[in-house]
């Protein structure tokens, strides 16, 4: 069968489609985007709000604290909030670099790989700088709950110290290994199927 | 409504048969295939104020379809390249809108779903007609690359359509 047989069996097809009419076509264009860029932008949008909402709550309720250990916590909390607040910004700004549809389609893949992979990378980076910052604030509210004099005296002893310093790698593999298979779970299958498409591409 | 809305879906309501056969071959799934419908008519529908008629209608709505449809996040990425006829034939023919659809068509659809997705992607060009210049630019790729590739796809293509034939 030649290619110019099938046309005319391909253009067959097209009178066989269930037309859609004007107004389903005008409720398509007011729905939400469902791709994989407008998902993450809406997930991290839901971040950052939720965030905020926790630290203006976890602001009125340290200003009406006392001074005291109790204080020193909320506001390190609070700090935490404006490192989050800082990370989800630069996320929305590296998912607002995605947005090109208009391009061919090898320049599009080709930006499409290159912004997720930046993403992954640093959405990959910056749990690895999280995770040893959440067990030193571990370790702060164990030492506030004590007495720093006794916390002090139970963390120098050689004992304490190999126990810590073991908890510390362990929760740092673990949790390193979780976020890797958690991307690649979520993106990595992906990520790797658009590299494919590209390469198809570009051994052509 | 806007000047700019009549004139789009003015646009997508001629032409919508395009956009039903990226659908058709980039999901097997009727549901899915509807929810990539209205994401193409969605990206369209954002892409159009920057279309300023310098290109061909179609090719604009194929370049937005096709990165739409093979960009589009999957799950289950390799799927659509283990149907076989016999499924092709149930997912096709469950939908009212190809109930009549013959023998020969649905032996075609069938062949061009065995292809990847880059392959996919110019043969249903070139089966509507869009010149090999235009393939190359919504590909990105160069008119003699088109050229080979369009070689090595219809020897695969006759060779899919003559174990289809088979079954």
């Amino acid at each position: 069968m030649e290619i110019e047989d099938l046309k005319e069996l391909w253009k067959q097809q097209a009178e066989r489609f269930e037309p859609r009419n004007a107004n389903e076509l005008a409720a398509m264009i007011r729905r939400n985007s469902t791709d994989i860029v407008a998902r993450l932008t809406r997930s991290v949008w839901f971040e950052l709000g939720l965030t905020l909402v926790a630290a203006v709550a976890f602001l009125i309720y340290a200003l009406r604290l006392p001074t005291g250990s109790l204080k020193g916590i909320s506001i390190s909390i609070l700090l935490a909030f404006c490192g989050y607040c800082i990370y989800y910004i630069k996320k929305l700004t590296i998912l607002q670099k995605f947005r090109r549809r208009d391009d061919d389609l090898k320049a599009n893949l080709t930006w499409l790989v290159k912004n997720l992979s930046s993403y992954l990378r640093f959405y990959r980076r910056s749990y690895t700088i999280l995770y040893p910052v959440y067990f030193l604030l571990g370790l702060l509210f164990a030492a506030l709950e004590r007495d720093f004099d006794t916390f002090y005296s139970l963390i120098t002893q050689p004992t304490t110290i190999i126990i810590v310093v073991s908890i510390a790698a362990i929760f740092y593999f673990v949790s390193t290994w979780f976020t890797d298979w958690y991307l690649k779970k979520l993106y990595g299958n992906h990520l790797t199927r658009l590299e494919n498409l590209l390469r198809d591409l570009e051994h052509a | 409504m806007t000047r700019d809305k009549e004139t789009f879906l003015r646009l997508i309501n001629t032409h919508q048969g395009l956009i039903h056969k990226v659908c058709i071959m980039y999901e097997n799934d009727r549901e899915r295939r509807n929810d990539l419908f209205q994401e193409i008519v969605l990206q369209l529908w954002k892409s159009f104020p920057g279309f300023r008629g310098d290109a061909k209608i179609t090719t604009w709505m194929y370049r937005i379809a096709l990165n739409t449809a093979i960009s589009a996040y999957r799950k289950q990425s390799r799927e659509v390249q283990t149907q076989d006829l016999d499924e092709t034939h149930q997912n096709i023919g469950d939908v009212d809108a190809y109930e009549h659809n013959d023998e020969n068509l649905r032996r075609l659809q069938w062949a061009i779903r065995q292809l990847s997705d880059i392959e996919r992607a110019m043969i249903m060009m070139a089966l509507d007609e869009v010149p090999y210049e235009e393939i190359a630019e919504t590909m990105g790729i160069t008119q003699n690359n088109v050229r080979v590739r369009m070689n090595r796809i219809r020897e695969k293509l006759r060779k899919l359509l003559v174990i289809g034939h088979g079954d």
